[in-house]
């Protein structure tokens, strides 16, 4: 069987030069703003190194709480798990179903103040491959302890949404082994809510799992 | 200047991603453009940055453009109308401006797989170009521009292949990729490396400052946008509570003729009172810079405009609180109640102000917090991998996941 091959990644930020001053607009731009970008900011949260955790999981969430100052979307939109979708499209449609189902039931937020308008951005990746490969667990263990964030970020974030993937490449490569260890592995790391974590805890996450493995528990 | 003297300071993986991308672009050649070689924070940063370029194998040259006084005068109120004070730029303003950028054009070779052009004051060049890509490079706040200015401008701006500006919020509307990098400190700068304490008091006494009370500071040109007077209002207020000492450092630079005329009046409201200490800072004071940070207690950044504030970046590494205006690039390195305040009137500067001379435990967490802040997200490393990025990003237009 082939080995693991790490990757680690950078974002560069592409300004779409759109911008929304209050939830209908926010909305209006929703509808027909590019894939990438609701990528970005959905996920942006994961590949940024934070000082102090945000409140919400993506910036939609985060902008409805800070800058429109409606907590009850706010929270509506953090709830939105994006590993529950398998595209962007769907996604989107979701974020507009939830704006929809929002304005019946409230009135729409007034408009936010001057700067605080919410800046449509898009991400670019790119992706390097580095020089830790990893053919067993041990080796997966270790290679996983010397990796940037980033590199954690692109296996699991980036391979399910953006490039299509089913599954996130460690449960995958793991599924692939013979061994029924390594299955097992990939059934715990599958059933890890990563929405929930920053890379860094996610890290530790999955060096748990596998630390586990192999001690045999 | 190799990359490996950061070794111990930037995050292994990013630092492999530089050398991934610099790989790529070995022996490609890089030019840098701006009007002036000292002072001011893209003077700074170029000189940081050109020797690590070279030292990735990526050919590169840093040129300045030659202006004349009222092409300086000009270009300062370009950037003020830009950044929002409603200047209008005339005929005759707008013809200094391109008889001086022809002039240059004309004398400059910018020959080169990538040329990078900073700021509006050689935005002109453009029209130079014959092949490889051209960046305009944006480092001010152009959130709420003069609209006539801008417009004009903008036609220029349209002929390159990509700008750049430092946040989100300064995004325009172009017909051309626009891209958010901000800009970095190097951590290894005389302005920034560790200092001994013996250094940091040697500059104090130079000075004639006396540490015998707490110090706050603000470095930054003597320019109405940084509001010093703004800072004196504050520091009056806060001293009704508090012995403390206020220092505004500020330093000049060849295209900005406004500063002496801000100085003046600075100078006037400050008169006669002797916890006030104006220092006007010849270029290359990056140590002096560099160790009234250290030895303040809390940094001040009270713009009221801002394109980054790399100044504050610089205190934040140096672990020091900072109480900044919360515009252009600041909140992006002061984080509300985390590494400092953001501020918003002469009353919040002095209430903060109080609030961390009451609380030194606070100040000194925050001081910690924004030291990290900084470490994370605005290092040079960040700043030259985000560069070498967009220039492989521009070669592969059309893909959003480059494998490098």
């Amino acid at each position: 069987m082939e080995p693991f091959k790490f990757y680690e990644c950078t974002a560069l930020v592409r300004m779409t030069g759109r911008r929304a001053s209050d939830l209908i607009e926010f909305a209006e731009i929703i509808r027909n703003v590019s894939p990438a970008s609701i990528f970005h900011h959905m996920h942006q949260y994961f590949l940024k190194p934070h000082i102090r955790l945000p409140e919400y999981p993506n910036d939609f969430a985060i902008w409805a709480a800070d800058a429109l100052e409606d907590k009850i979307l706010a929270e509506r939109l953090a709830n939105l798990n994006p590993f529950e979708f398998t595209n962007m499209e769907d996604i989107r449609s979701e974020i507009l179903r939830i704006i929809t189902e929002h304005l019946k039931e409230y009135p729409a937020p007034r408009p936010v103040i001057k700067g605080k308008e919410f800046f449509f951005n898009e991400g670019i990746t790119l992706v390097a491959e580095t020089h830790l490969t990893a053919a067993t667990l041990q080796e997966f263990l270790e290679a996983l302890k010397e990796v940037h964030t980033s590199s954690i970020y692109f296996h699991f974030y980036e391979a399910r949404l953006r490039l299509g993937k089913a599954l996130d490449d460690f449960s995958r490569f793991f599924e692939d082994c013979e061994e029924q260890a390594c299955k097992q592995v990939a059934c715990r790391i599958r059933s890890l809510d990563p929405y929930m974590y920053t890379t860094e805890m996610l890290r530790e996450k999955i060096i748990e799992i596998v630390e586990a493995r192999c001690h045999g528990a | 200047m190799v990359l490996d003297e950061y070794r111990n300071i930037a995050e292994p993986g990013e630092l492999r991603l530089i050398e991934a991308m610099a790989r790529r672009l070995e022996g490609r050649k890089f030019i840098h453009v701006n009007s002036t070689s000292t002072g001011g924070g893209v003077a700074e940063l170029l000189q940081r940055m050109v020797p690590l370029f070279n030292s990735l194998g990526i050919k590169t040259e840093w040129k300045v453009i030659k202006g004349t006084k009222p092409f300086f005068e000009v270009t300062k109120r370009i950037h003020n109308s830009l950044q929002g004070q409603g200047l209008m730029i005339t005929r005759r303003m707008w013809e200094t401006y391109e008889a001086v950028n022809e002039r240059n054009a004309q004398k400059m070779d910018l020959e080169a797989d990538c040329v990078f052009i900073h700021d509006p004051q050689p935005a002109m060049l453009i029209d130079k170009k014959k092949e490889g890509l051209w960046i305009w490079r944006c480092h001010i706040d152009i959130s709420a521009p003069d609209k006539a200015t801008w417009y004009i401008l903008k036609k220029h701006v349209e002929k390159y292949d990509a700008a750049i500006f430092s946040a989100a919020k300064f995004a325009q509307s172009l017909r051309i990729p626009q891209f958010m990098i901000p800009p970095s400190i190097d951590p290894l700068s005389e302005k920034n490396r560790d200092l001994t304490e013996e250094e940091v008091a040697e500059v104090y006494e130079r000075f004639n400052i006396p540490r015998d009370k707490p110090v706050i500071l603000q470095v930054s040109r003597f320019d109405p946008f940084k509001d010093p007077l703004g800072v004196i209002d504050a520091f009056l207020l806060v001293r009704k509570y508090h012995d403390c000492r206020l220092v505004l450092a500020g330093g000049t630079a060849t295209d900005d003729p406004e500063g002496e005329r801000v100085l003046a009046q600075v100078q006037e409201k400050a008169a006669g009172h002797p916890d006030i200490h104006i220092l006007l800072l010849p270029p290359f004071s990056d140590k002096e810079i560099n160790a009234l940070q250290r030895g303040a207690t809390i940094v001040l950044q009270k713009s009221t405009k801002e394109g980054f504030g790399l100044v504050v970046a610089e205190a934040l590494w140096k672990e020091r609180p900072v109480i900044a205006g919360d515009v252009g690039g600041i909140p992006l390195q002061v984080i509300d109640g985390v590494t400092g305040y953001l501020v918003h009137s002469i009353e919040g500067t002095a209430f903060r102000i109080r609030q961390l001379l009451q609380n030194p435990a606070l100040a000194e967490q925050m001081g910690k917090a924004g030291k990290e802040h900084i470490r994370r997200n605005f290092l040079i490393t960040g700043h030259i991998k985000h560069y070498l990025s967009l220039w492989i990003a521009m070669e592969n237009r059309d893909s959003s996941v480059i494998y490098i």
